[in-house]
């Protein structure tokens, strides 16, 4: 547990985040990071981690995987390497963060550049640029049906529906500026949320 | 070899402040980077650049990763691997702070509170993020109603792998450029 002390402080707590799974080892949370990693093509991490670890393996719920988007996206760095930072954390504490960000990492660091090297000898030809076109337009799909499939559903539900259109409306469409969004968006989200377990 | 040194020690002092200031994900750092690797450091040319970025996409992984490939550029191998420790390591390293102080909370009316508020905003995020990269999307119209059918297909048919829906389309597409 060097690891825990190296990240900084005391490691009692981040351990007491792991009981409600039975723990899962470090090499298999290193290894389905490193696949998640190297078979991610489209560049959006958070869609391709949601099929893996919600959908696939249970290993964290819808909820879990939401907050953690959201607190990867208002914190400044890539959103897809905060989101698993958090979710190794949430299985394995320290030690969990530190597999997880590895795994995801070293396998693409090594391909990128073995694809520079190529690519270095003499450009691609128009077909390649296709292909890549292509692969981006799936992975806009499954980060379409991600966010889709995570839309608040159900009468009860039409408040939170209409915090995430707006989201999707001033952010995606409008193309303002995320933080003050969310800034904005997210305490009338909150309240909605307090008001409506209040009333449950 | 303290050239090299200085191009790594350059590089630590570019992508460290990205890490902890490009807020708003992906696309954001993207710009920061093009910013900092052509206009002040000038460690590839905008053409060199936007190949990178090309590679980059090509890649499995973060898009980010473009920051390996200009430390490659830069300084090589060693650059490669400064760079994305200097990318990733600070931003993570404040993430999981936060995470762990927030963690504390759980259990708490507010807690569970703030969770719950913040998921539909998240959501919200998603579907930005997949609408941003649309629109920065080289390919035009073709990739607009491709992202929309895969989309369906996905919905649809969930326990359909993306990994085969990815390959048909790129087969897909590079099939036409043939032609």
């Amino acid at each position: 547990m060097s690891e825990g002390a190296r990240l900084g402080g005391a490691i009692a707590e981040t351990d007491a985040v792991a009981p409600e799974h039975h723990r899962i080892g470090l090499a298999r949370i290193f290894a389905a990071f490193f696949w998640l990693g190297v078979t991610s093509f489209g560049g959006n991490t958070a869609a391709w981690l949601y099929h893996r670890m919600v959908q696939r393996r249970h290993w964290i719920t819808d909820a879990q995987f939401l907050a953690g988007v959201a607190l990867g996206r208002i914190m400044p760095g890539s959103g897809g390497v905060n989101l698993t930072v958090q979710v190794g954390q949430r299985l394995r504490g320290s030690a969990g963060a530190v597999a997880a960000v590895f795994g995801l990492l070293s396998g693409p660091l090594v391909i990128v550049v073995a694809l520079a090297a190529a690519y270095a000898r003499g450009g691609w030809s128009p077909a390649v640029h296709a292909i890549l076109d292509g692969v981006a337009a799936a992975a806009i799909g499954l980060t379409f049906a991600t966010g889709l499939k995570l839309l608040p559903r159900g009468a009860a539900r039409l408040g939170p529906l209409a915090v995430a259109l707006a989201t999707v409306l001033c952010v995606g469409i409008l193309r303002w500026p995320m933080l003050p969004v969310v800034l904005c968006l997210a305490p009338v989200s909150i309240g909605l949320a307090l008001v409506q377990r209040r009333s449950a | 070899m303290p050239d090299d040194f200085r191009t790594l020690l350059a590089l630590v002092l570019v992508f460290v402040p990205l890490s902890l200031l490009s807020i708003g994900g992906g696309a954001s750092l993207l710009a920061d980077m093009e910013h900092e690797s052509v206009a002040v450091r000038g460690w590839t040319s905008p053409r060199e650049f936007a190949d990178l970025f090309a590679i980059s996409r090509a890649a499995p992984g973060p898009g980010t990763m473009l920051a390996a490939l200009i430390g490659w550029k830069a300084a090589g191998w060693a650059g490669a691997m400064t760079a994305t420790v200097a990318l990733y390591l600070p931003s993570s390293l404040l993430v999981y702070g936060a995470a762990r102080l927030w963690g504390r909370w759980r259990g708490s009316l507010w807690h569970s509170a703030v969770e719950r508020g913040l998921a539909p905003v998240a959501a919200g995020l998603l579907l930005s993020g997949g609408i941003a990269v649309l629109r920065i999307s080289p390919g035009g119209p073709a990739v607009w109603a491709a992202a929309v059918i895969a989309t369906l297909l996905l919905l649809r048919w969930p326990r359909l792998h993306p990994l085969a829906l990815f390959a048909t389309s790129g087969a897909l597409f590079g099939a036409t450029a043939l032609w």
